[in-house]
Parts: structure tokens; sequence; C-alpha cells
């Protein structure tokens, strides 16, 4: 497990074929897969998952990015996470 | 010469045919804006996704290509993708040409999308196993029933049109099972193995389903650039048809004012040569 630092945030692609939600910096994001709810933190160890349907939240510090997915695919490396919703 | 009301008659006909083709083009050209701005969205999402997907290695003997083994499997399938609806130029006919060239009855089977398409195979007498309507829409259509017709072949060559640019399409093939296969093995992409990644659910199951869409996503993005290329040829089709239809009004109304001056010509010379009868029938009697 890595260890958790307060001022490393997460690069986050967040996008369907014709839509981006959110490409930038965020504090975490929070999805759904068949394991359960999850969330992905600052320093989180490398993981590929596939969605479930339900709803993605990204906290980008001010505002948060919420939108919903029927599928998709979630991959983190090296704190970027790529989110690729609805195909 | 023609009568100048006969030729009047044919201008305003190509008159019309000028003002369909202006608003044809005019819709073409506002699909053509409307749709390349989602192709390009497109090419991106599908870029990093294939990017994500070459980090995966899985045993290739678990591959969805090496699956549903039958005797099909030494087979190729030739997926034709059309227009929906005519006017769009020459594109669909240099498709079929370019798809007939490499065509063997023996060996391989067509599966066309589009009833452009599917009408000039039909011209050609050109059998094809299997026929998927394309909507008129700028979103990725269901391709899975296409994608669950070609499981069985040992190669699947899709035959697609390509924007280049509103004046230039051209016509593309790509081996849909060897370029998700080869690319996945030859990525510059870091491995993402078990021991250092957590996979949920398994890799297995992950690379079996990123697979699949990969290839549902690879021919979607074909039909979404035909689509394209498509709305650009009937642009380039439109265009040359107005242009020719104002050319043959040019021609048309020159002919009129001939037609006409000729006609007045002749008016004039019946009314002098009947002048000219009716002085000599007075001169005989004086």
């Amino acid at each position: 497990m890595k260890h958790q630092d307060q001022s490393i945030t997460l690069n986050v692609i967040a996008r369907a074929p014709f839509e981006v939600y959110y490409e930038g910096d965020a504090k975490s994001v929070s999805a759904i897969n068949a394991v359960g709810p999850f969330d992905i933190l600052p320093g989180h160890a490398d993981f590929f998952s596939i969605l479930s349907e339900g709803d993605v939240i990204i906290e980008t510090g001010s505002n948060p990015v919420t939108f919903s997915v029927t599928n998709g695919i979630i991959t983190v490396r090296d704190d970027q996470v790529m989110l690729f919703a609805n195909m | 010469m023609r009568r100048a009301s006969a030729i009047e008659k044919e201008t305003e006909q190509i008159v019309t045919v000028e003002g369909l083709t202006n608003v044809f083009e005019s819709i073409a050209s506002t699909q053509v804006a409307r749709v390349k701005n989602k192709v390009e969205l497109s090419k991106e999402f599908f870029q990093l996704l294939w990017q994500r997907y070459t980090s995966l290695r899985v045993d290739p003997g678990a591959r969805i290509t090496s699956r549903n083994a039958d005797s099909e499997r030494t087979k190729t399938a030739f997926i034709v993708i059309s227009a929906e609806a005519g006017l769009s130029g020459d594109i669909d006919l240099r498709l079929i040409e370019n798809m007939l060239q490499s065509y063997d009855p023996k060996t391989t089977d067509v599966i066309v999308l589009g009833s452009h398409g599917a009408q000039q195979l039909q011209q050609r007498s050109v059998p094809y196993t299997h026929f998927f309507k394309v909507p008129e829409t700028d979103s990725y259509i269901d391709v899975s029933p296409v994608i669950e017709g070609i499981k069985s072949y040992a190669k699947v060559v899709v035959y697609y049109e390509e924007y280049v640019s509103l004046g230039v399409q051209d016509i593309k093939t790509i081996d849909l099972i060897s370029t998700i296969r080869e690319m996945s093995e030859d990525a510059d992409e870091d491995v993402m193995t078990a021991e250092d990644t957590i996979f949920e659910p398994s890799l297995d199951e992950i690379a079996e389903q990123m697979e699949e869409t990969m290839m549902m996503m690879a021919l979607s993005q074909t039909i979404l650039e035909s689509g394209l290329a498509q709305a650009a040829s009937r642009f380039n089709a439109m265009a040359l048809a107005k242009k020719r239809a104002s050319e043959m009004i040019s021609d048309y109304r020159l002919e009129f004012h001939r037609a006409k001056r000729s006609e007045s010509d002749r008016r004039l010379r019946e009314v002098m040569v009947s002048l000219k009868g009716k002085r000599k029938r007075q001169g005989v009697r004086r």
C-alpha cells in the first residue's frame, strides 16, 4: 500500500465516446463495480476494473462532477485515472 | 430549332433541380460539420481506450477470435460499410469495386451494412450472407449482432469510407481481428500484470470483455467515419450537380433567347411577306 500524501492529487480523464465528463486534477473518484462501491484516492494501487451501472462521483475540491454510467472501464496507474463510460 | 416555350418549360425544371441540389448541399454541409466534431471526439476516446487495452497481456489461446471453432473458421468475412441512401456520389461504387478486387466467393462471405451497398452488390450478382441497416444517426449504433456474426471467421476485413477532407474521401480496409491482436502485442504501453495491478474481475475476464469492446468500438468507429465520408461525398456530388444545373440554365437561357429572336424574326418575315403580297395584289388591281 502506497503512502498517502494530502498534497498529491489524482489526474483524471473521464470520457464517453462523444462526451468529456472531466479532465484534470481530482481528490477522489467514486464508482461501482461487480464487487461493490469503491473510492480511488491518491496513492491507490494500480487498478483495472469493469464498471457496473451507477453514478460516478469525481471530487475536484470545488464542485463535484457526477454522471451516470451504464457500463465502463476504469484504470488507475501512478495516480492517473482513466474512466471510459457508456461504450 | 426548338420552340421558345418548350425551352422555357425545361429551364424551369432545371431551376427546380438547381434549388433542390442547393438544399441537399446545405443539408450535407450541416451534417459534415456536426458529425466531424463527434468523429474527432470519438477518435480521441478510442485512442485513450486503446492505450489502456494494449497494456493488457493475455494468452492468445483464450482470445475471442480463437473460440467458436467450427467449419467456417477457415473462411474470411468482408464487412462492407456503405450508405443507407443514395445521393452520395460515387463513393459506394468505389467501395464495392475495391472490395471485389479481393473477393473470392469460395473463401469469402460478404456482410453488408447499408441499403445502397446491398443494392450495388445485387446489381453485380454478388451474394451477401448478412445485411444490416445503418440508421441515419451520428451516434454509435449497436454493432453486437454484427460482432456475433463474425466470431466464427478466421479473418474479418472491414471495407469503409474515410474522410480525409471535404474534397477527398478514401476507401480504407482494416483487418479487424489481426489489428486488435497485433496492436495489443506490439504496444509501447507498459504491461499491466496481475502481479502489480488489481484486476476486478480477473485479468482473463477483463481481457475477454475488453477484446469484444475494442472490436465493437473499432467497428462503430468505422461506421461513424463512413457516415462522415458519405456526407462529404454527398456534399461534393450536390455541389457538382448544382454547378452543372447552373451551367445548363445559362445554356438554356441563351437557347431560349435565340429561339425567341428566331420566332420573332420569322413572324416579322411572315408579316413582311404578307404585306408584300398585299401590296402586289393592290398594285395589280390598280
